[in-house]
């Protein structure tokens, strides 16, 4: 089971960065987030969500969505900008378990961008 | 208040270049969001300052919680108003590490403020001077190496102190109807950039979040303007649009899409990065595109035209109306016609029938009573959700007053908002 994302339902508003960075710090940022909003190339409107696990990132892009091991990433940059935290030293995704909650960036997400599959 | 505000108030001295801060006391004193704006900008209406500022809530998970604002004398009427923050712009300044900014005074030369992690920077912004808004948009962009600084600029007309100016947020228009970007020109301020790495805390943290979880739920989830356009009695904009829509996107938080991507420069199914650098734009103004489809605009050259508002910093509501009736076709003639609209402060522009007096900008009769926008706004300003969504969402106000204690351990409520902004 793992974080899932219909890169083209998503439409930016970043809450399912919010939720994860509040299941990680009970607080609301944009840095600690397990899930990143890619959105680096505005004027194209070219944009997508990154999920981190232990193993890999789930990268949803508009042409389509797969797992990247971490090691092929490493080698390609995860873009987000020079002050967005890197999303390989962020937590991994655990699936919310660790609070006993269902996958918040699944359950906050306005267009079931994100699932669990 | 110790929740939900990160950082001091930041004082800007355009004249002597310094900045210096001080305790965000006007929250405790005042009121949160706009109601600690407009104090500030009481204390120093002698330097004619810009103030910029967040809502309680802005950067959270509550629906719509993006809302920041700029508040300043409007040269259009003389008194103070208040223009938007949204996109991501508001959550950014909220998360700067400033928790309310004033910029008073006038450059000697031109400058941009650099907010970020705390630390406040003018810098020369010699070589912007003349820049539309998405050159100084790349140019800062790219002096950063940070492709998510949030710009808050000003083209040509507000260089020129046109009565049309507006700032843009990026490289998209912001809802700045009040002309305070020509206020920026006059300051010979061209762009405040910020970025927000912050944090905010709640007083109860999981029984906001809960909450505000609760009411996502229950939110619309609507694409496209055709909600705010039907509730604007404006006419069918989205079927207009919708053979150019690339993608629809909302502003920070927000769980309606109501900004629209269309793309004219290369089919609007191009999905990749491979085609032209500049294939389209974000249309962020139902009104624009309602006064354009309205008089007789269609929708590709209405777009370009609202990209040429975006660029040179025209105010896309009131340039929609001059270009309304108007129609054309050819993208120079498009650019030609924008800039024919911004000349001079006293060239002529929009007079008084055209200037909205008030502290929230115009009107529109059909979305709410002026009573209703009146309490709509305050309400939007003061918490930090977009006063769009209050109005067309159904969003109901005892909710977002019954955040305000888990988020920051305030009460609020209507009356005491309406005591706080006039």
């Amino acid at each position: 089971m793992r974080v899932k994302v219909r890169p083209m339902a998503c439409t930016g508003c970043a809450l399912c960065e919010l939720a994860c960075g509040f299941h990680w710090d009970e607080a609301f940022s944009l840095i600690s987030s397990s899930v990143m909003l890619y959105r680096a190339e505005e004027k194209k409107d070219y944009m997508g969500v990154i999920v981190k696990t232990d193993e890999d990132l789930f990268i949803g892009r508009p042409e389509g969505a797969a797992a990247m091991k971490l090691g092929e990433i490493l080698k390609q940059g995860t873009g987000g900008g020079a002050s967005a935290k890197p999303i390989l030293i962020r937590e991994a995704c655990d699936l919310c378990e660790s609070a006993g909650m269902e996958p918040q960036c699944v359950a906050i997400c306005p267009h079931q961008a994100l699932y669990l599959e | 208040m110790d929740f939900m505000y990160y950082g001091d108030t930041l004082v800007v001295d355009l004249e002597t270049g310094k900045t210096q801060t001080r305790e965000f006391t006007e929250v405790d004193e005042e009121g949160p969001g706009l109601a600690a704006g407009l104090a500030l900008y009481e204390e120093f209406s002698d330097a004619e300052p810009l103030v910029v500022g967040s809502g309680l809530l802005t950067g959270t998970t509550v629906p719509a919680a993006c809302m920041g604002f700029v508040v300043g004398r409007s040269p259009l009427t003389g008194e103070p108003a208040v223009a938007p923050l949204s996109l991501f712009a508001g959550a950014e300044v909220k998360l700067s590490g400033f928790a309310m900014v004033v910029i008073k005074g006038v450059s000697p030369r031109p400058v941009y403020l650099w907010l970020h992690d705390g630390v406040a920077d003018l810098l020369d912004a010699s070589d912007l001077t003349g820049l539309d808004t998405w050159q100084t948009t790349d140019r800062i962009r790219r002096e950063m190496g940070e492709a998510l600084v949030q710009v808050i600029s000003i083209g040509p007309a507000g260089e020129a102190g046109s009565s049309l100016a507006s700032y843009s947020i990026n490289y998209w228009g912001s809802g700045d109807t009040a002309a305070l970007g020509a206020v920026m020109g006059a300051k010979k301020l061209k762009a405040i950039a910020v970025r927000g790495l912050g944090m905010l805390d709640a007083d109860d943290p999981p029984e906001f979040y809960r909450a505000a979880l609760e009411m996502i739920s229950r939110s619309p989830a609507e694409l496209g303007l055709g909600r705010v356009c039907a509730a604007l009695e404006a006419g069918d904009v989205a079927t207009w649009l919708e053979p150019l829509v690339h993608r629809y996107r909302s502003c920070f938080a927000c769980p309606s899409a109501c900004s629209t991507f269309v793309k004219y420069r290369e089919p609007p199914d191009v999905l990749g990065t491979d085609g032209v650098e500049e294939p389209g734009m974000l249309v962020t103004s139902p009104a624009a595109a309602a006064w354009l489809r309205g008089g007789g605009w269609d929708a590709e050259p209405a777009c370009r035209a609202m990209e040429a508002m975006a660029r040179q910093g025209v105010d896309m509501m009131r340039g929609a109306r001059e270009l309304a009736g108007k129609p054309l076709a050819g993208e120079s003639e498009i650019i030609d016609a924008v800039k024919g609209l911004t000349g001079s402060m006293d060239a002529g522009w929009p007079s008084s029938d055209r200037a909205y007096p008030g502290l929230f900008g115009p009107w529109v009769p059909p979305l709410a009573s002026q009573e209703e926008w009146d309490a709509a706004n305050r309400l939007g300003y003061v918490l930090g959700i977009c006063p769009t969504f209050i109005m067309t969402s159904g969003l109901d106000a005892a909710e977002l007053f019954a955040l305000c204690p888990p988020a920051a351990g305030v009460e609020l409520d209507a009356e005491a908002i309406a005591g706080m902004v006039p």
